[in-house]
C-alpha cells in the first residue's frame, strides 16, 4: 500500500454502531406508531435552505431535520418520524397515504429527493442516502439495502407520475 | 508592513460580521419567542430506554 492509498483511505463505516442506531430508530418508530412492525425503515432528512440580509452580513442559513421513514407495502403508506441525530427522542408520525395525497414524485434536480404532496398548501421533500458520515448533523447509519427498497417502493408503487 | 495591515483589516471585518450576526439573530430569536409563546409546544417523546434491546 502506497502513502496516497493511506492518505485518501475512503471512510469506513463502524457497523457496530450503524446496528446499534438501526435498533434505535426501530425502537423510537414502533414506540410512536401502532403497529411499527409492518413498516420497513431508512433514516431521511428534510433541508430548509432560507436566506438572510442583515445589511452587510448576508447570506444563506441551512436547517436540517431529521426524519425516520417507515414504509409500509401493504396499505401503501409512508410514516415520518421527526428525530435527533443522536436518538434522543422524537415526535408524534405524520401519515401519508398513497389514496390520500395530491401527488408524489421522485426530484432528481436541484436535489436527489422523494417528494410528496399532502394537499396543495405544502410538501415534504425527504433526502436519502446510503450513509452519512456527519453524526452531528444525521443520524449514523448504513442503510444501502434499505434505501433500495425505498427507492423501489416510491418509484414503482407510491409516486403519483 | 502593509500586508500586516491588510490581514488586520480582514480579522477585523470577520469578527465584526460574526458579531453583527449573531447580534441580529439574537434579537430575531427574541422576537420570535415573544411572538409565539401561545403557541402549543410540539409533543416529544423521549427514547423508550426499557424497549431498548437486550445487546446493547
Amino acid at each position: 500500500m502506497g502513502l496516497f492509498s493511506k492518505l485518501f483511505k475512503e471512510p469506513e463505516i463502524d457497523l457496530e454502531k450503524s446496528n446499534a442506531n438501526a435498533r434505535k430508530m426501530r425502537a423510537l418508530f414502533n414506540h410512536v406508531v401502532e403497529d411499527g412492525d409492518n413498516y420497513r425503515l431508512i433514516f431521511g432528512y428534510t433541508e430548509d435552505v432560507s436566506r438572510f440580509n442583515y445589511g452587510f452580513v448576508h447570506g444563506s442559513k441551512t436547517k436540517i431535520g431529521n426524519l425516520i421513514v417507515g414504509w409500509n407495502e401493504a396499505d401503501l403508506s409512508i410514516a415520518v418520524v421527526p428525530t435527533v441525530p443522536d436518538l434522543s427522542g422524537c415526535g408524534d408520525p405524520i401519515y401519508y397515504r398513497r389514496s390520500g395525497i395530491q401527488k408524489a414524485y421522485r426530484n432528481k434536480y436541484p436535489t436527489d429527493a422523494f417528494i410528496i404532496y399532502p394537499d396543495k398548501n405544502g410538501y415534504i421533500a425527504i433526502n436519502a442516502y446510503d450513509w452519512l458520515d456527519d453524526e452531528k448533523l444525521y443520524v449514523y447509519v448504513s442503510q444501502k439495502e434499505e434505501l433500495a427498497a425505498f427507492t423501489d417502493f416510491f418509484i414503482n408503487r407510491f409516486a403519483t407520475r | 508592513m502593509g500586508m500586516g495591515v491588510f490581514l488586520l483589516v480582514l480579522v477585523t471585518v470577520f469578527i465584526w460580521g460574526n458579531l453583527w450576526f449573531h447580534f441580529v439573530e439574537s434579537i430575531l430569536g427574541f422576537v420570535r419567542r415573544i411572538l409565539t409563546r401561545h403557541k402549543k409546544p410540539t409533543v416529544w417523546h423521549t427514547f423508550p430506554e426499557n424497549e431498548e434491546t437486550e445487546d446493547d
